[in-house]
């Protein structure tokens, strides 16, 4: 009797101690999903969030990125889904597509801080399904070509190719098996990179993802084929990521690389030779320009019960842009942030090139079934790359499967 | 009341509480997700309907739609290659370490537990070393064969379509050799000594004994290495992703990873549980034996 009477004591003291503590008005928790790495800036941002305002709490996830597509469609098949996500931008169709996330357009229109005007239109247009705006970029890359100033003064070309046929006579001349040195070196694998690096030439070639197997494309597939049947580029571009690829630009073992932003860094403290960027070569001297668009977008889950604060987060995200690039070195998807000065005059004359470049950068997609598209052209490029297919023929195999899926 | 008592401590009620534990274990973690899948198969499945167990029905549309894939006769055969070459090669390998250390020689037993090490490494770590090892340019397999002189050209192992299978082959096969050595010496510790000391004073030789004695009386552990020899080898998945990831143009795509990419980078999840019944039916062909082979064990 005693011992109950002094438990009934204690949780009532316990309740209103609790009760005392937690104010009045109840915080808003919203839950984000995001990808684990980017050098911390979810978390960091999250938590900059939260110390700056007290009506919403963002509860932060942070997940493998081979993980993440496969929970956020488990957790939303049976209603747990997060109130925001960050997915890579060719996945954001598969939702958005299928009304999973919620239309942000009106919202984005009133906003105060949002101004779609001033964001590049590749990494906004990844974000849009039919005409409405599902999602907002966090930040952007795109990849153009590095070169090897040392070996290219050595070889006595002044100037960086600017057509594919230059670069295909550029790498001929810089190629040097006896010292190891390949012309250049990409990344062909079989797998999301590997199409990250081809669409751009097919785009160039006149193309588009729905249109693979256009005359341009197929020029763009031959230079690729020429470039391994002559060993002006390792075969192994068949199975090496582009960070492995690129690579063996740093040590000296290609001429040329065709990579991104996040090469900077490493590239700045590894490579022991004068290196410069240039902008994708384009099929003929003036033609259209290309490139590969990366990144993560953030949206909202359209059945997320705080949608009004959720969108509050992605306006923070936003406001923070100035922050992307000194803090966490990614791009800011928009051309109205100037990038500060890093100290190394390579680095920056080469971010003012990728710059240039993002100007020129398509979204893969969007299409909900982007990875299926994705697959069709990466088996195209295979087949061609080992002989087992002419470009030709792989390419209107893959036109195939594609027309298939898109209609 | 006591008697049913007494029956569950000790009589045909302890068997059945037994017999029935062990079927629920197997049937909560085994069947249901097995019955799962083959549901799937047979059902047309997207985001929102991923978390239901009642889809929309396909019938055999998912196997047509899996069969006409341009890549599936392709995966088939490396699937075979794969499995048989592995199994093969790991057998072999392990049947003659085994022999080999089955003589008595000083230090025998410490060093066949050190090539344990290679079985108790992660398949995600073996892929990794082994890509280094047959990466084409800078690899050390590469540079041993040129400096023997056994090729001239750099052979590409995980980019050229006529070797990328034999690149995971390889590094399987290395993973693989240490667990059957052991089951194998298991089985050769087994054989009593009294047979090949009567053998050999009725005069037969080395490979009479080994012939006459050794195999027949490995009979079953050899038939139990090469079935799990085979599950074990539909099974692996890490070296896959960490050496070619299926490529170039799905020439060392198998089956298991097919099914993965499929469900996990396609999101066709229907198509990557249909590939994985096929497997299933294969997988189910290989236990028949294996459950035979240990039969045979229970009797003698």
């Amino acid at each position: 009797m005693r011992l109950q009477r002094l438990a009934f004591l204690a949780t009532l003291a316990l309740s209103s101690v609790s009760m005392f503590t937690l104010p009045a008005a109840a915080q808003v928790t919203v839950k984000m999903w995001s990808i684990d790495g980017d050098n911390g800036l979810y978390t960091k941002l999250a938590e900059d969030f939260n110390a700056s305002q007290s009506e919403v709490v963002i509860e932060s996830r942070l997940l493998a990125f081979d993980d993440l597509v496969n929970e956020a469609l488990k957790a939303f098949a049976t209603g747990q889904a997060p109130d925001i996500i960050s997915l890579d931008n060719p996945d954001f169709a598969l939702f958005s597509s299928r009304g999973a996330m919620l239309d942000i357009t009106d919202r984005v229109a009133n906003s105060d801080v949002i101004d779609t005007s001033v964001y590049y239109e590749g990494p906004l247009a990844s974000a849009m399904w039919d005409g409405k705006l599902y999602g907002l970029p966090k930040a952007t890359n795109t990849i153009a070509l590095f070169y090897n100033k040392d070996l290219f003064a050595k070889a006595g070309i002044t100037e960086p190719p600017t057509t594919w046929d230059e670069l295909l006579e550029d790498a001929r001349k810089l190629n040097d098996p006896a010292n190891n040195v390949y012309g250049i070196t990409f990344s062909a694998r079989a797998g999301e990179e590997g199409t990250f690096q081809f669409l751009p030439w097919v785009q160039m070639g006149g193309g588009s993802f729905k249109e693979v197997n256009t005359p341009g494309a197929v020029k763009a597939l031959e230079i690729w084929k020429t470039l391994i049947d002559e060993k002006l580029a390792s075969q192994d571009v068949l199975s090496q990521g582009q960070w492995d690829s690129t690579g063996t630009f740093n040590a000296g073992n290609a001429a040329m690389a065709i990579s991104g932003p996040w090469e900077l860094g490493r590239m700045a403290a590894d490579a022991k030779f004068d290196w410069g960027v240039a902008l994708l070569p384009t099929e003929t001297e003036g033609g259209p320009r290309s490139s590969a668009m990366g990144d993560f977008n953030l949206g909202i889950f359209a059945n997320s019960q705080h949608p009004d604060e959720a969108f509050k987060v992605i306006e923070y995200f936003a406001s923070q842009s100035d922050r992307l690039f000194p803090e966490f070195s990614n791009i800011p998807a928009r051309s109205d942030i100037p990038l500060p000065a890093t100290g190394d005059a390579r680095t920056d004359a080469a971010l003012k090139v990728f710059q240039e470049q993002l100007q020129y950068a398509q979204p893969r997609g969007p299409h909900p079934e982007w990875q299926k598209i994705s697959k069709a052209i990466y088996d195209a490029f295979q087949a061609a790359l080992t002989g087992q297919m002419s470009p030709k023929d792989a390419l209107d195999a893959a036109q195939a499967t594609i027309t298939g899926i898109v209609g | 009341m006591s008697r049913i008592f007494n029956s569950m401590r000790d009589g045909v009620g302890f068997d059945l509480i037994l017999v029935g534990a062990a079927l629920l274990f197997l049937l909560a973690l085994a069947g249901l997700p097995l019955v799962y899948n083959v549901l799937m198969s047979f059902q047309q499945v997207d985001m929102f309907t991923l978390g239901t167990l009642i889809r929309p029905w396909a019938g055999f549309t998912n196997y047509v739609d899996v069969v006409r894939q341009p890549e599936f006769w392709l995966v088939a055969k490396n699937t075979l290659i794969f499995v048989f070459a592995s199994m093969a090669g790991q057998f072999v390998i392990g049947f003659s370490l085994a022999l080999f250390f089955a003589q008595k020689f000083p230090g025998a037993a410490t060093i066949r537990g050190l090539f344990l090490v290679s079985w108790v490494m992660p398949g995600l770590v073996v892929g990794a070393i082994w890509s280094w090892i047959l990466a084409g340019d800078f690899g050390v397999l590469n540079t041993i064969l040129k400096s023997l002189g056994i090729i001239q050209e750099t052979v590409f192992w995980k980019s050229d379509p006529n070797y990328s299978i034999w690149a995971v082959v390889i590094a399987n096969i290395w993973l693989g050799t240490a667990f059957n050595m052991l089951l194998l010496a298991v089985g050769l510790a087994a054989i009593p000594r009294d047979l090949y000391e009567a053998a050999e004073l009725d005069g037969a030789n080395a490979f009479q004994r080994f012939w006459t004695i050794t195999l027949p009386m490995m009979r079953s552990t050899i038939g139990a290495v090469l079935s799990l020899g085979l599950i074990g080898t539909l099974q692996q998945f890490d070296l896959f992703p960490a050496i070619t990831e299926g490529g170039p143009a799905n020439t060392s795509s198998v089956a298991g990873y097919w099914s993965w990419q499929m469900s996990f980078q396609l999101y066709d999840f229907a198509k990557g549980a249909t590939i994985s019944v096929m497997m299933f039916l294969l997988v189910l062909f290989a236990s028949v034996i294996y459950v035979r082979s240990t039969r045979h064990e229970v009797r003698g």
